[in-house]
């Protein structure tokens, strides 16, 4: 198991993320309880996944106090834990995580479980507590946690450790928040069920409330996904915020050399190209330049048309496999087909987008598609009729022209995996109409209707073949029967001797005719004359 | 008389037909073999392969040729009916049985049930109609060559039959003569009797049950030397067979006496030249030198030359055929038109007969004729269309 080091960093605002909590989806008790699972889902996954390690995860929602809504979710994983010494800041202070890098991770920042523990301390006061063993250790370290929101500082609350027996890895993770399970289940369960499509490759438990249904999603493919590596920004993506950071971090004592070590894709020579014909001095110091310089600067890399298009190996696409397997393992129907497109970019950012399709047997056949959205594996599912997928799925794919009528039962799963998924909104919820994606998604699902199409042209030619098969086979025992007694010389009949063929034997024969017949039109059946149960009454 | 004589016209005919049946039906086994799709070749027994042959005077079947297989989702349960039947009607021949077309229907009438695609239980029924087991009766007989009465089926008896002529059938010997005021029942199966004896010199076929009678009756057979046949309506093909073998076997000239109206005209064909849903048994059943004594349009309104003088007077007065004519309705008008498109009606005479009915739009029963008198309709009207003014 590779082990990667983890690059911890502090920046602050634990009160503005707590002041402007509807952002981070946390507007009310059944979002919030939605939300909380959800962050500390992907939170578990991610570190599970990163480190190419295969997923259990178990999810358990107790109710904690019924007279004041009180929820306890409990979120458990079996990735590499988190150091001791990080744990108190890695959960106690906001802005603290290892996120903060370009690479495509499920949520940006590791922020999501942070506003679960202060919507939770905030509602109940309770502290957010976490179990963990990392990576090789023998020592389980368990922590009570409070945060200190105007300081932005952890307040340990209780702290211990214990000797494990066997060396084990994993994080537990356990907040108590005000919550509406009543109104949040059903999204709940949709949310867990298609994590699960997305991660075929995990176990997946869950334990609501009720607890006499116990949900359980079985890996059923142990292909992960490749993790994503880590890049620096391309050029064309930059913003103002973002070269400011940037020019700050960065020891470079030239522009040019600043530009080569702080974007990718561009080497000393594109460097002093783009900066000449942008008009600056590529021997200058970059701390030198002035907000107006630094704008103009932003402004000439975002279009200039000389860089390679942006690096896709920080994405981490699900693959044809995976989707293939977690719909077939989920919904169970009787067609899956999947397609992962190549690399493509908008406005600098990489994006790799995926379709499956699912058809048939135990989906409910609909009036109109039913759309499964993913961003970067996370599910979707709220602002669905804002969505650019939506829009397609909905009116711009004719889904007659691939043998569909609807009502029908069909599924189209759209990822979208990018260092910068576009949102529309702060509710992160819908993906925004970039024209570069809608081409994307548009090509996908064609070409994965295309194998649609295949498959339901071949299954109604069989359906036909079939249905003609059975034409014929229902009158083969009356037939059979007939020619018996009719191949017999009358003479022969009433001196009830020679050695003619049985019905049985006749039976046989034609049954031959009939599978010869339908071999002809290129169409392989199986079937036995006994499965049809064809009775004379 | 034993019974194994009693029976031996029978087996005979039995064995034939038996033997018939089971080598064409026997052929399949061998297109099975082979590995051919089973396939059962006859004649169409369609309008438009139904052909008049002006020379022989038949209504015959065409060369068009229908192919009946298993394996053709159109054919398939044809072709299961078509064995269905001819077993049955194979295990009747063998069993000494004479079925009625309405026993062979209940015999095959059965369900077969099986499981569709979807594993639902369906049923089926073999046929639901006679009219769908009585369509393969006669695509056997076709296939075959074989009559249903040379198959020993049995249907309705229709045809009476008076007049001096002695029979032998199902080992009785029957004398038509001495029927008191009834009659001999012409059978189904009338190549099964025997004709020992004819002393008569023509036969009249009459449509008119009740006109037989009255003829009947006044000894008219006796008193003319005549076989006297009624079909009672349409004719049956027992009917039809005998009147044939009458005029094939003892050269008999044959009248037949029917309404003046297009579905009299038509019973008149049927014996004649056969019928349109029958033809291929035109060649035994019709009776190609037929006649038609009558009644006839000139016969009610006289009869004019082309210059329009009067050359036969009609055989009603004024007042009479005021008495006596019916309206025509709007079905007869439209079958004597379809009748006027039919070949063997395209003679002078016959269009002559046709387009008076048309133009007169009047129809008239014989009974009329035997109301005026029975002497009138057997010493006048009888005697002296035989002499000359029947139609050919």
């Amino acid at each position: 198991m590779p082990r990667r080091k983890e690059v911890f960093r502090s920046l602050s605002a634990a009160e503005f993320f707590y002041r402007n909590r509807e952002i981070a989806g946390f507007s009310n008790p059944s979002r919030a309880l939605y939300q909380t699972v959800r962050e500390l889902v992907e939170n578990a996954l991610d570190a599970c996944d990163s480190h190419e390690i295969l997923p259990s995860i178990y999810i358990r929602i107790k109710e904690e106090d019924p007279e004041k809504s009180h929820y306890r979710v409990t979120v458990s994983d079996n990735g590499i834990g988190i150091p001791p010494q990080y744990v108190p800041y890695a959960f106690g202070r906001v802005l603290f995580g290892s996120k903060y890098r370009l690479r495509q991770t499920r949520g940006m920042f590791g922020l999501g479980a942070k506003m679960a523990i202060l919507y939770g301390q905030l509602t109940t006061g309770k502290p957010v507590e976490i179990e963990t063993s990392p990576l090789g250790s023998r020592y389980k370290y368990y922590f009570k946690i409070l945060v200190d929101i105007k300081k932005n500082e952890p307040i340990i609350v209780d702290q211990r450790i214990r000797r494990l027996k066997r060396k084990s890895h994993g994080t537990t993770v356990s907040v108590v928040i005000e919550g509406d399970w009543a109104r949040a289940k059903n999204k709940i369960f949709e949310y867990i069920k298609r994590t699960a499509i997305a991660a075929p490759y995990a176990n997946i438990t869950f334990v609501p409330p009720e607890g006499d249904r116990v949900i359980t999603y079985t890996r059923t493919i142990t292909k992960m996904p490749i993790p994503p590596k880590e890049v620096k920004p391309h050029p064309h993506g930059v913003d103002m915020e973002m070269l400011k950071m940037l020019i700050a971090s960065i020891e470079a004592n030239t522009l040019k050399e600043f530009l080569v070590e702080a974007f990718q894709g561009v080497g000393e020579i594109s460097a002093e190209k783009f900066l000449r014909e942008a008009g600056f001095n590529p021997n200058m110091s970059p701390k030198l330049l002035t907000n107006e310089g630094i704008k103009t600067l932003m402004i000439k890399l975002k279009n200039y048309k000389g860089f390679k298009p942006p690096r896709a190996d920080a994405l981490s696409p699900l693959g044809k496999e995976i989707i293939e397997a977690g719909l077939r393992s989920v919904l169970e129907p009787e067609f899956v087909t999947a397609v992962t497109r190549r690399p493509s970019a908008y406005s600098g950012h990489s994006f790799i987008v995926e379709v499956g399709i699912a058809y048939g047997g135990k989906i409910k056949p609909k009036d109109e598609p039913q759309l499964y959205r993913f961003a970067n594996k996370i599910p979707l599912l709220y602002d669905e009729k804002a969505d650019v997928s939506w829009k397609i799925v909905s009116s711009e794919i004719d889904w007659k022209s691939y043998n569909v009528d609807f009502p029908a039962p069909l599924v189209v799963l759209v990822h979208i995996c990018s260092t910068k998924v576009p949102y529309k909104g702060v509710g992160k919820e819908s993906i925004a109409d970039v024209p570069e994606i809608e081409r994307e998604i548009k090509n996908a699902i064609r070409e994965a209707a295309r194998k649609l199409r295949l498959y339901l042209s071949r299954k109604k030619r069989e359906e036909e073949a079939k249905r003609k098969v059975l034409t014929f086979l229902k009158y083969i025992p009356e037939v059979a029967e007939s020619l018996a007694l009719l191949s017999k010389p009358p003479v022969s009949i009433a001196n009830g001797d020679g050695n003619y063929l049985s019905t049985d034997d006749i039976k046989k024969m034609l049954l031959n005719l009939v599978i010869a017949k339908l071999e002809r039109t290129g169409i392989k059946l199986d079937f036995n004359l006994e499965d049809f149960d064809i009775r004379i009454e | 008389m034993t019974e194994a004589q009693f029976y031996s016209v029978d087996y005979k005919q039995r064995l034939m037909a038996a033997e018939k049946i089971h080598e064409i039906f026997s052929k399949l086994i061998e297109q099975i073999k082979e590995g051919k799709n089973p396939t059962l070749v006859f004649p169409k027994r369609t309008l438009s392969n139904t052909i008049y042959d002006a020379k022989r005077k038949l209504l015959l079947l065409g060369s068009e040729l229908q192919r009946r297989r298993f394996l053709d989702v159109n054919e398939a349960k044809k072709f299961m009916q078509t064995l269905l039947m001819a077993k049955i009607i194979y295990e009747s021949l063998i069993n000494n049985e004479y079925p009625t077309i309405r026993d062979l229907y209940y015999r095959g009438k059965h369900s077969i049930t099986y499981r569709d695609l979807s594993g639902r239980r369906r049923e089926e029924n073999t046929w639901d109609e006679q009219k769908e087991s009585d369509a393969v009766i006669r695509d056997i007989e076709v296939l075959t060559g074989l009559l249903r009465e040379d198959m020993l089926i049995l249907s309705k008896e229709k045809g009476k039959l008076v007049g001096k002529i002695k029979l032998r059938s199902g080992g009785d010997i029957i004398d038509a003569s001495k029927m008191g005021h009834g009659a001999y029942a012409l059978e189904p199966t009338p190549d099964l009797i025997e004709i020992l004896d004819v002393d008569a010199d023509f036969v009249l076929v009459v449509e008119k049950d009740a006109v037989f009678q009255q003829l009947h009756r006044y000894r008219f057979w006796e008193k003319y030397r005549a076989l006297l046949i009624t079909s009672a309506g349409q004719p049956d093909r027992a009917t039809r067979r005998f009147v044939r073998r009458l005029n094939e076997e003892f050269g008999l000239p044959v009248y037949i006496l029917t309404d003046a109206d297009p579905y009299g005209w038509y019973i008149y064909s049927v014996f004649k030249i056969g019928s349109i849903t029958l033809s291929y048994e035109s060649e035994k059943l019709a009776t190609p030198k037929a006649r038609f004594l009558g009644v006839s349009m000139s016969d009610i309104f006289g009869e004019y030359d082309d210059s329009g003088k009067l050359v036969r007077p009609p055989y009603l007065g004024a007042k009479e055929r005021k008495n006596y004519i019916i309206k025509a309705t709007p079905q007869d008008i439209k079958r004597a038109k379809e009748l006027l498109n039919y070949k063997w009606f395209q003679t002078k005479k016959w269009k002559k007969e046709i387009l008076t009915f048309l133009h007169k739009k009047v129809k008239l029963e014989i009974e009329a004729l035997a109301s005026k008198s029975i002497r009138f309709l057997a010493d006048k009207y009888i005697v002296e269309k035989i002499q000359s003014g029947w139609i050919d």
